[in-house]
């Protein structure tokens, strides 16, 4: 991040525009060794990696190899002087570097795999070896090769269409990577296509790409939160009726939007809750027990939508009733508190028996058999064709979710930029300097923990028929941690921040089934390193990575710059 | 009356429990105001200590001599973890906004839990605590109450160990600077104390408090697991501040009044509602009884808002 805007003192020197030197030479050898050897066989054995033995014909695993070097070719490319506005905004030399090294990591696991699986390291053809000297050599030369200049992003203006085009593509990029990657059925597959895409992502970042696609994003938000959306929407469609990979992709669905109703509270307000899964479970449990399930204990059976109102407010009220009189203590308390009320909720669902009180929640074993949701004469239990393509059950429940996940974004992006907003950001910040601004502290806390239980218990309503039973073991003290943990690793306070978290915490379990036993303990570990090296998250707000840095100076000019674009949106164009 | 005896011995045996940890909440909170929120799991890792001791070196001797090694054992093992813990992954953030060193700890909290249950030989389910000559076994009866043998070790361990501690924290030079820091660690600093060591011995002690609690929950208990530190943290956590953080003796007197009320609730809240499924439910509600009506606890000492 700090090296987009470091200048070298003369930056005619830096750039070899016109005679490449040696390590210029040495990383084209490379990259064109590296897509030379990708189109060769690379193993005996088609049973392995999704059969790389074909000469000619590339398998996937051989395209991302030639992906990458068609990537350093590119670089390359900018470095002497070629597309000139381009190569002011990437550092090419950094961007080959983390290409070379992704690509020499790539392809040892390669071989490693081939020695293991096949098994045997004879099993491997010259192509595995002709792109691992490629990468070598493109470490190679890369290593001492000069930084180019690059300009400050926020400085680059393109056409707006172009802008827009950027983000169409990455779009459809995401989409495409996503299909593709939950199509792995094969770990190791899925292990290498994960390693590409981050080493690419990285190789890209290095080169400075990242700050300007933030500038255009922030530049064209309404573009790229459409996008985002019409995105999510076509994901089934290519999942071809397929329940797999979509009743996952509902799971992520629902820890996202509960993810995002936490955000407001923690993100926003700086309130730290660490019970907010009973409000999911509030709402999911209302939910059951108004369903037509054999075991739902409250006779009134009301149509989804008022049941759906009723689950937010009963959650809402839990919030109030357990929000107001703690509000009035300090941050750790008000963790421990939340945390305590969670235990409370999830030994009382489990308590309810009949035996122990009175009998609402069927107690340890839950309400199973709460039935599909219906609106009208569309039953979400059944498939439909939409263009001859089959949307399975967990699809139905996946476009629900989406409706209530952009409304989640939208209130949040709302409040965010609001009066409510500021005050909760301003809390957060300083709390006795807020409320000597004439902040309403405690009416603003209270709105943050209520509103946020609401939305929790919006979407527990929705999950309990999505699950079909609802169980207390379903509430524990685990999954607040992990929601808390999607919004820490995403990025405090950021939509897609959060979204990315969620994501990556739901969907890595489910494909790496393999590191199942330990996926706890990477997740604890997890937590710990982040916080340790990048606490502001993998996506953060300019503002919130002020927060944990308060040192960069570079960083808050950045931050500072950005605001004044953002007010002025004509200023600063050259 | 046998039964409210009764009911008052089990509370201070279980209250005595969650005294010792959380003197390890409240040392460490007075001292640098941060809820060790792992320190559940440096008891959960003291009790499997002493089981590894007794495991590698005693296994099979039941005299009471091996009970010495088994406190050693599993207060060098949570003391070691303790200080790995504050040095790796607190003292970086000491200066980071609240948030993450509390989010740190949950995360050192599941790892611990994790690391034992996938990497200690058997611990994916319960495991059984040896029995020792005279701590455990039959149990004698005093007038009409039932007296267990664990729970006198329980009481009489947490009876040494305040006299110990009080004697560390008034009479040594390391006691006094622990106080000192806590007042003011800056004005501390100036004045030649090592703040950093003093903050690694707040972790020191209270972690060596589990440990010692470690090896009386087994010995009550019987049996051990993985999953024990969690609630067990939560409720001495309930007890520290019950007592008031920061303030040592409040958190022996907050466990103690926790374990009372807990087994009184057991015994005489009548209906459904009683019982031993609601005991839990009952201890969280008087914490957030008591941090609704006075934050600062039973012995009430304040610590400063930090928030």
């Amino acid at each position: 991040m700090s090296t987009q805007l470091r200048r070298s003192p003369d930056p005619k020197a830096s750039v070899d525009s016109a005679a490449p030197s040696m390590q210029w030479w040495l990383v084209l050898a490379g990259t064109v060794l590296l897509i030379a050897g990708s189109f060769l066989s690379w193993s005996f054995t088609p049973a392995i990696l999704g059969n790389v033995t074909i000469t000619g014909l590339p398998a996937p695993l051989q395209i991302f190899t030639i992906v990458i070097g068609v990537l350093g070719l590119f670089l390359l490319l900018l470095r002497m002087g070629r597309f000139h506005h381009i190569s002011t905004l990437l550092d090419s030399a950094r961007g080959l570097r983390a290409l070379g090294v992704t690509a020499t990591a790539y392809l040892v696991l390669v071989v490693l795999v081939i020695a293991l699986q096949a098994p045997g390291l004879a099993n491997a053809d010259p192509g595995v070896f002709v792109c691992l000297v490629g990468a070598g050599l493109m470490v190679a030369g890369s290593l001492r090769m000069p930084s180019d200049p690059t300009v400050d992003p926020i400085s680059v203006h393109l056409p707006s269409w172009a802008e827009i085009l950027v983000i169409v593509a990455l779009m459809a990029l995401v989409l495409f990577g996503a299909a593709y990657a939950l199509g792995q059925e094969d770990g190791t597959v899925f292990s290498l296509f994960l390693l590409f895409l981050s080493g690419v992502v990285v190789a890209l970042q290095r080169a400075g790409l990242f700050g300007w696609i933030g500038v255009i994003a922030a530049r064209n938000r309404r573009v790229i939160t459409l996008g985002a959306f019409v995105v999510a929407f076509l994901f089934p469609l290519t999942q071809d009726g397929s329940d797999a990979n979509m009743s996952i992709a509902t799971q992520v669905l629902i820890f996202a939007t509960t993810a995002l109703g936490l955000n407001i509270v923690v993100g926003l307000a700086g309130l730290l809750d660490l019970g907010y899964i009973a409000f999911l479970g509030a709402g999911a449990y209302v939910s059951a027990m108004m369903s037509h399930s054999a075991f739902a204990n409250i006779g009134w059976k009301p149509p989804f939508l008022v049941v759906v109102l009723i689950a937010a407010t009963v959650s809402s009220v839990l919030g109030l009733i357990i929000g107001s009189p703690t509000l009035r203590v300090s941050g750790d308390y008000l963790a421990i508190v939340t945390l305590a009320f969670g235990e409370i909720f999830r030994l009382t669902v489990n308590n309810l028996d009949g035996n122990n009180g009175p009998d609402l929640t069927n107690g340890p074993n839950g309400i199973p058999g709460v039935p599909e949701l219906e609106f009208g004469s569309f039953k979400f239990g059944d498939t439909h064709e939409i263009f001859g393509i089959t949307l399975g059950r967990f699809a139905n429940y996946y476009f629900l979710l989406l409706v209530v996940a952009a409304l989640i974004i939208t209130i949040f992006t709302r409040l965010n930029n609001s009066r409510i907003g500021r005050g909760w950001i301003a809390i957060r910040e300083d709390e006795k300097a807020a409320e000597a601004m004439g902040v309403n502290v405690f009416g603003l806390k209270l709105f943050a923990f209520a509103g946020g239980a609401f939305l929790a218990g919006m979407a527990g309503s929705i999950k309990a028929h999505q699950d079909v039973s609802v169980t207390p073991d379903q509430y524990i003290f685990l999954e607040s941690a992990f929601l808390l943990a999607a919004i820490v690793l995403g990025g405090m306070g950021t939509v897609a921040g959060v979204l990315v978290g969620a994501t990556v915490l739901k969907l890595l379990p489910e494909k790496l089934r393999f590191v199942a036993d330990y996926r706890l303990l990477t997740f604890g570990l997890l937590l710990v390193l982040m916080m340790r090296f990048r606490p502001e998250g993998l996506v953060p707000s300019g503002r919130r990575a002020l927060e944990f840095h308060e040192d960069d100076e570079r960083l808050a000019a950045k931050v500072e710059e950005s605001h004044i674009e953002k007010v002025t949106p004509t200023g600063g164009r050259t | 009356m046998d039964l409210f005896l009764q009911q008052l011995l089990n509370g201070l045996t279980l209250g005595s429990l969650y005294a010792l940890i959380a003197v390890g909440y409240t040392v460490v909170y007075g001292i640098v105001q941060l809820i060790n929120f792992a320190h559940g799991e440096v008891f959960m890792i003291g009790a499997f200590g002493a089981l590894a001791t007794w495991t590698v070196l005693f296994k099979g001797q039941t005299g009471l001599w091996v009970l010495p090694f088994m406190v050693l054992g599993a207060v060098l093992v949570s003391v070691l973890v303790a200080v790995v813990m504050e040095r790796v992954a607190y003292r970086p953030l000491r200066h980071a906004p609240r948030l993450a060193p509390l989010i740190t700890a949950i995360g050192i909290s599941v790892f611990l839990q994790e690391a034992v249950r996938l990497w200690y030989p058997g611990a994916k389910s319960a495991l059984p605590f040896p029995q020792i000559d005279l701590v455990t076994g039959a149990a004698f009866q005093v007038g009409g109450i039932t007296v267990r043998r664990s729970a006198l070790f329980v009481i009489g361990s947490l009876v040494v160990c305040a006299v110990v501690l009080w004697f560390f924290i008034n009479r040594t030079k390391m006691g006094r600077g622990m106080l000192a820091v806590s007042q003011d660690p800056d004005t501390a600093r100036l004045m030649g104390i090592n703040v950093d060591r003093i903050i690694m011995v707040a972790f020191a002690i209270g972690a060596a408090l589990a440990g010692i609690a470690g090896v009386a929950q087994g010995l009550q208990n019987s049996n051990i697991d993985f999953y024990m530190g969690f609630l067990a943290g939560l409720k001495a956590f309930t007890a520290a501040v019950l007592g008031g953080i920061g303030n040592i003796y409040g958190a022996v007197v907050g466990g103690l009044v926790l374990g009372i009320v807990e087994a009184m609730a057991v015994q005489f809240i009548p209906g459904t509602f009683g019982g031993s499924p609601w005991k839990d439910v009952w201890a969280f509600a008087l914490l957030i009884i008591v941090l609704v009506f006075r934050p600062q606890g039973i012995m009430g000492a304040r610590v400063v808002d930090r928030a």
